[in-house]
């Protein structure tokens, strides 16, 4: 850029003046580290009451059964970064599977149904942007209608059976394996890498940032806002068309009760992670491990033969425990951008 | 002690103090703007010469404010016009007048508190490593940083969060920001409300740097001294309206005053000079 920073004037003028610290690392970081806490915590216990939960390959079945919420868990983390929120992602995950089902059962090729099926993500992501973006309508209760509305429509679509979805190459994306790793945890792992490059590295995440922290100023700093938000609200579509496939993949059929209570889980996650609710303040790490964290629990006390109707509950006693971490948190959530 | 009625006979009137159009930068005529029933702009008028500071002064409320966003596109006005450079222009966003070049110092600073300086100051314009969309964090911080010191405002680190900063220093990155990408208009809304006396000095002398380099500046304060300091020009508002054109060689603190009043408590005025006379 040729024309950045004119106009300074000589360097004499420049005296002692008071600078500002900068943060040491630790204090930045409270909040993931609570989190590593707790998940070290609960790992210690569960590994020490149940000798299959330390392996690798519960592990890996952790990850295989939270793929779906960790992809989620990306869009969301940008989308929640902006002030917004998007309820639609697990009715959507309904719809778009029940439209792959559909599809395939009327003789659709497998590559033909997903990228319809991505396109419903896309499309869907757009009505909703375009509400929140361009109609400036607040995004729960945009996001609320489509909760409804998508779940619905695969209702409809689906008239409340599930459609198999027999095809092998679909399937494997559920259900198959690379070198070991399931096919989910890939997907998941490689939706986690390119979020956290996109959040953290790119103009367009530090925007998202800047459009959270304070909207009108990133408007007057010449950022098309709307256009931005639009995109998120694609993003988030689109992950939950991917979160989809993995679902529908994994229980090889398209059913009206994917995905349900899927984006409170997710939600749940990244609030633990350290996302502000209030915008301008989101963290990718925090996110993926606070997901995890949440299914880790399950996994443990599922292992542990704890009656099912209880681990909710347990749940929900992470969350308060994360939540006694907050006063540190606003101590430090200061330059909390650029840690993870 | 020269009265404002002096002044009129003397053919200082206002109005007659408006330069030749030919050399315009910045031209605004009839800008109208109301929120709801509140009408901000009635009819403001307002040109800006390259190379010339135009103090903008009026009471709270007098549209000020206003009267600037219409030009750096932030607000569009109901009704009038604006000529950049000679042509007219409607800026649908604050986008379109910041790529000619018309950058501003908000009164409220505009700055993102979860961002760091130099993400501040490149927002929008952010640099980027061989052309991709890869953000060059370092690069922004280092020139961030030497900005600010060349500036000599206040030093700040390019990587502090915007929210650990001091009023002052957050209105140096502010007025960094707007003059960092060559303007061609540099508009500064109280840009000295936060600072120390020193600071002051170090913006106003900034203001005259930018001049000489040609930049039209529009300056709004409420200081006085600092209009008279800089200030080749005076616009004064008064009830969303421009009422009058002063030069500031040529006037006093009283004909300010005067007409930020106003320019209507003139029975007032003398009375209240003959009761101090006698
Ligand atoms: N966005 C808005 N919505 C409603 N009213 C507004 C808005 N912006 C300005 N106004 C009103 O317009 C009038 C002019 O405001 P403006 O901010 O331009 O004044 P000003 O001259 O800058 O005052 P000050 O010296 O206090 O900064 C005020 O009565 C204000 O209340
Ligand atoms: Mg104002």
């Amino acid at each position: 850029m040729a024309r950045e920073l004119t106009h300074g004037a000589s360097a004499d003028s420049v005296g002692t003046r008071p600078r500002v610290a900068a943060q040491p690392f630790l204090r930045r970081n409270v909040p993931i580290l609570a989190l590593i806490g707790l998940l070290v915590v609960s790992g210690v216990y569960f590994s020490l009451a149940s000798d299959t939960f330390l392996t690798l390959g519960n592990f890996l079945n952790i990850v295989r059964q939270s793929a779906p919420a960790l992809i989620l868990a990306v869009s969301m983390t940008m989308v929640m970064t902006t002030r917004g929120i998007d309820l639609s992602v697990g009715s959507l995950t309904a719809m778009v599977g029940g439209v792959g089902a559909v599809l395939m059962r009327d003789g659709w090729s497998v590559w033909a149904a997903i990228v319809v099926m991505c396109a419903i993500g896309v499309v869907a992501g757009s009505v909703n942007g375009f509400f929140v973006a361009y109609q400036g309508i607040p995004a729960f209760i945009v996001t609320l209608a489509g909760f409804t509305a998508f779940r619905g429509i695969a209702l409809i679509l689906t008239e409340g059976f599930s459609i198999p979805m027999r095809d092998e190459r679909f399937v494997w994306l559920g259900q198959g394996t690379i070198r070991n790793v399931p096919v989910p945890v890939v997907i998941a792992l490689v939706f986690g890498i390119i979020g956290w490059l996109v959040f953290n590295k790119t103009p367009f995440g530090m925007r998202l940032v800047a459009v959270g922290s304070n909207p009108e100023a990133t408007r007057r700093s010449g950022v098309n806002t709307a256009a931005l938000l639009l995109r998120v609200y694609v993003i988030s579509g689109l992950a939950a068309a991917v979160a989809a496939i993995v679902i529908a993949a994994r229980l090889g059929a398209g059913s009206s009760n994917a995905g349900l209570g899927l984006e409170l889980e997710v939600i749940t996650g990244v609030v633990l992670g350290g996302t502000s609710l209030f915008g301008g303040i989101g963290t990718m790490t925090g996110s993926l491990l606070g997901v995890f964290l949440i299914a880790m629990i399950a996994n443990g006390l599922i292992l542990l033969r704890l009656d099912p109707f209880y681990v909710p509950v347990v749940q929900g006693r992470f969350s308060w425990a994360r939540c006694g971490c907050t006063p540190m948190w606003r101590v430090s959530a200061t330059l909390r951008r650029d840690s993870f | 002690m020269v009265t404002p009625e002096e002044h009129e006979d003397g053919g200082s009137v206002p109005g007659l103090d408006t330069p030749e159009p030919d050399d315009f930068v910045l031209q605004a005529s009839d800008l109208t703007k109301s929120f709801g029933s509140v009408a901000a702009l009635r009819g403001a008028t307002l040109e800006l010469r390259a190379g010339e500071v135009l103090g903008v002064v009026g009471d709270n409320g007098a549209g000020k404010s206003t009267l600037i966003k219409t030009l750096s596109g932030v607000v569009a006005p109901d009704r009038g016009t604006i000529f950049f450079a000679g042509e007219l222009v409607h800026f649908s966003s604050p986008r379109a007048a910041r790529s000619l070049g018309i950058e501003t110092v908000y009164q409220d600073l505009a700055l993102c508190e979860h961002l760091t300086v130099a993400r501040n100051l490149y927002l929008g314009r952010e640099l980027t490593r061989h052309g991709l969309p890869w953000l060059d964090d370092r690069r922004m911080a280092r020139s961030a940083e030497q900005f600010l010191e060349r500036l000599g405002i206040v030093a700040v680190p390019g990587d502090a969060v915007v929210r650990n900063l001091s009023g002052g220093q957050r209105q140096a990155v502010a007025v960094a920001k707007a003059v960092a990408f060559s303007p061609r208009v540099l508009i500064l809304d109280e840009p000295t409300a936060a600072l120390g006396v020193r600071e002051v000095e170090q913006v106003l002398d900034l203001v005259r740097r930018v001049r000489a380099d040609g930049v039209g500046v529009i300056l709004i304060t409420h200081r006085m001294q600092d209009l008279f300091e800089v200030c080749d020009r005076l616009l004064i508002m008064y009830e969303g309206t421009d009422i009058a054109r002063l030069t500031t060689k040529n006037t006093t603190l009283e004909e300010i005053v005067y007409y930020i009043d106003g320019g209507s408590g003139r029975e007032h005025q003398r009375a209240g000079s003959i009761t101090s006379a006698s």
